[in-house]
């Protein structure tokens, strides 16, 4: 608020206090909304737009390759959708998939940034490799995983497997394995992100509680317990929101390593949607399921945001 | 003692093992685009071998070259770059410092705008860009990437504005500067560090995006993710020079990754604590 000395006596003669501050404030507002208006009229044309297009064209059958059926149906898709197997299947994969990659990066991350923390010297090694990752595009990472790591009596993983008298195994072609294989390339590609915040977020609780608790002969256990779990609790969560969103529309890693299959072992949701879309041309029925993947998103997103505020 | 030595090399050996698991893809990657063509194919894999530069050499400038598309991916990045930093840095500003009403609103809008699945976005925005004929344009590409370029960037921002302290407007607006050039002239090179961590993430991921760039790419605009699958088809896989050009999809971002490695802890946490970036 403009206080009395930021007025000008000569100002301040001719205008009662009251009024000037209300139109400080109106020329603040439009101020604001001049620099808020053109990132807001992109946001609601590349997000919100086509949001309300998308519930449109889900009440239609609209088939880009027999375009003389198409028409408006209304609930017919989504009735179609309760129905459709592959729908449940691929939403089973999709809670798999979240879930499994997601335990799995905070479990390690955490651990070794546990470990890490407690190094002397190569903390920097683990903070710089751990950035390499991270920065990748996930087609580029599932094209090297694809090839160079798991293509049968090629890649290093079946090399390995092959010398360990597991034989050589068809990684990305058995149902299961291939399920595995997505599952631990997106664990791959995103545990650093979890260490590295977790081991930021360790870096910065305070020492003397640890002190404290030494002088108590507290156990190793007994503080990871008792304090840095507690101390962390926020940040493990802030990662399993971040990790459990990006997991759910992940789509290059798997797209790029199975395509989805074999058969539709490693169709997540996502890629369901997308494969109706432009694949099969079906857009109608894509776009019921990409709203089904939207009121996934926002009910997973909802029971996340109550555990964080859960005490 | 000994039991404390135990757990020293037992730590260093598991840490060991992570850090050659997290390189190991990447280094393997790069190795892989130096050899031969019998090199890559040698059973077992061949760590040792002498480096030749054909492969690259093939893939930049040989029948099959991925040159437009690192263009593509260049000005698609730049672009995209360029338009999101003139729209997010006002529009953060006024977010961490103005008061106007629907302040609370208009956070929540740019937050929940990032729920929702780009595969949701991409159907829509197919159906009108190939109303208009913008399908595989570089303006068609570079107005869907500000989907997720944009909130990403308001929020990295929103904080840095808000680290400044608030005597050095006051001050200004008391010698008399309008709101405006307090704004170009105080606070934009109060932010300049936070400026730079934004733009490097939106470029690495404009750079990294793969599921629009698949559906809006075509034969005059398409990135280098999208390209890369020439290399490798059901008949034969051309494995050194597929190395070569996921070494040089990979070349930028890495460059960057190290050069702003201190910021990235923060740019990622921030960045996703709305949702989640392009994955």
């Amino acid at each position: 608020m403009p206080t009395a000395a930021q007025i000008t006596p000569d100002l301040a003669a001719g205008i009662v206090e009251h009024d000037f501050g209300r139109e400080l404030a109106q020329r603040e507002r439009r101020f604001a909304a001049a620099l808020l208006a053109p990132a807001f009229l992109a946001l609601m044309a590349t997000t919100t737009f086509p949001l309300l297009c998308l519930v449109y064209t889900s009440a239609f059958r609209m088939d880009l390759a027999m375009p003389f059926s198409n028409g408006f149906v209304g609930f017919e898709n989504y009735r179609v959708l309760l129905a459709d197997e592959r729908f449940w299947s691929s939403l089973l994969v999709s809670l798999v998939y979240t879930g499994s990659t997601v335990i799995l990066q905070v479990v390690i991350g955490l651990a070794l940034a546990l470990l890490v923390m407690d190094m002397k010297r190569g903390q920097g090694l683990f903070r710089l490799i751990a950035i390499l990752p991270v920065v990748l595009s996930p087609a580029v990472v599932g094209m090297i995983w694809r090839t160079f790591m798991l293509a049968p009596e090629f890649g290093i993983v079946d090399f390995l497997s092959i010398n360990a008298g597991l034989g050589s195994q068809n990684w990305l072609g058995d149902p299961l394995l291939a399920t595995v294989s997505v599952i631990l390339i997106h664990t791959w590609q995103w545990t650093p992100f979890a260490f590295m915040v977790l081991l930021a977020s360790l870096a910065a609780l305070p020492e003397d509680i640890y002190e404290a608790a030494r002088l108590d002969r507290a156990s190793a256990w007994q503080r990871f317990r008792r304090i840095t779990l507690p101390l962390l609790r926020p940040a493990i969560v802030m990662v399993i929101i971040m990790r459990t969103m990006v997991a759910l529309t992940a789509f290059a890693a798997i797209f790029t390593v199975t395509g989805g299959g074999p058969g539709t072992a490693t169709e997540i949701l996502n890629l369901y949607a997308y494969r109706k879309s432009f694949t099969e041309l079906s857009i109608g029925y894509g776009s019921v399921l990409a709203v089904a993947l939207l009121i996934v998103t926002i009910i997973v997103s909802g029971i996340l945001f109550a555990l964080r505020r859960a005490k | 003692m000994n039991a404390r030595r135990l757990r020293i090399i037992a730590v260093t050996a598991i840490s060991f093992v992570f850090l050659l698991a997290w390189a190991f893809p990447i280094l393997w990657s790069v190795l892989n685009s130096l050899k031969a063509d019998q090199d890559v194919l040698a059973y077992p894999p061949k760590l040792i071998f002498t480096p030749t530069l054909d492969a690259y050499r093939d893939v930049l400038f040989g029948s099959q070259s991925i040159l437009p598309n690192l263009i593509s991916s260049l000005v698609i990045s730049v672009g995209t770059t360029v338009i999101t930093m003139l729209m997010a840095v006002p529009a953060a500003y006024a977010l961490a410092r103005l008061r106007f009403r629907a302040k609370k609103f208009a956070g929540f809008y740019v937050l929940a705008t990032q729920m929702l699945p780009p595969v949701g976005i991409i159907i829509p925005y197919f159906l009108v860009l190939r109303n208009i004929g913008w399908i595989d344009t570089y303006q068609g590409i570079i107005l869907i990437y500000l989907s997720f370029s944009l909130p990403f960037a308001i929020w990295l921002l929103v904080s840095y504005f808000e680290d400044i302290p608030f005597e050095m407007e006051e001050a200004a607006y008391l010698d008399g500067a309008s709101r405006l050039r307090t704004l170009w002239r105080i606070i934009i090179p109060q932010v300049r560090g936070g400026i730079a961590v934004t733009i490097v993430f939106v470029f690495l991921n404009a750079w990294n995006e793969f599921l629009f760039a698949v559906v809006l790419s075509g034969n005059t605009v398409r990135p280098v993710t999208v390209a890369m699958f020439n290399f490798v088809s059901v008949e034969q896989t051309l494995w050194a020079k597929l190395a070569a050009v996921s070494v040089l999809a990979m070349l930028p971002v890495v460059v960057l990754g190290i050069f702003a490695q201190k910021h990235i802890v923060k740019g990622l946490t921030l960045g996703a604590v709305k949702g989640g970036g392009r994955r």
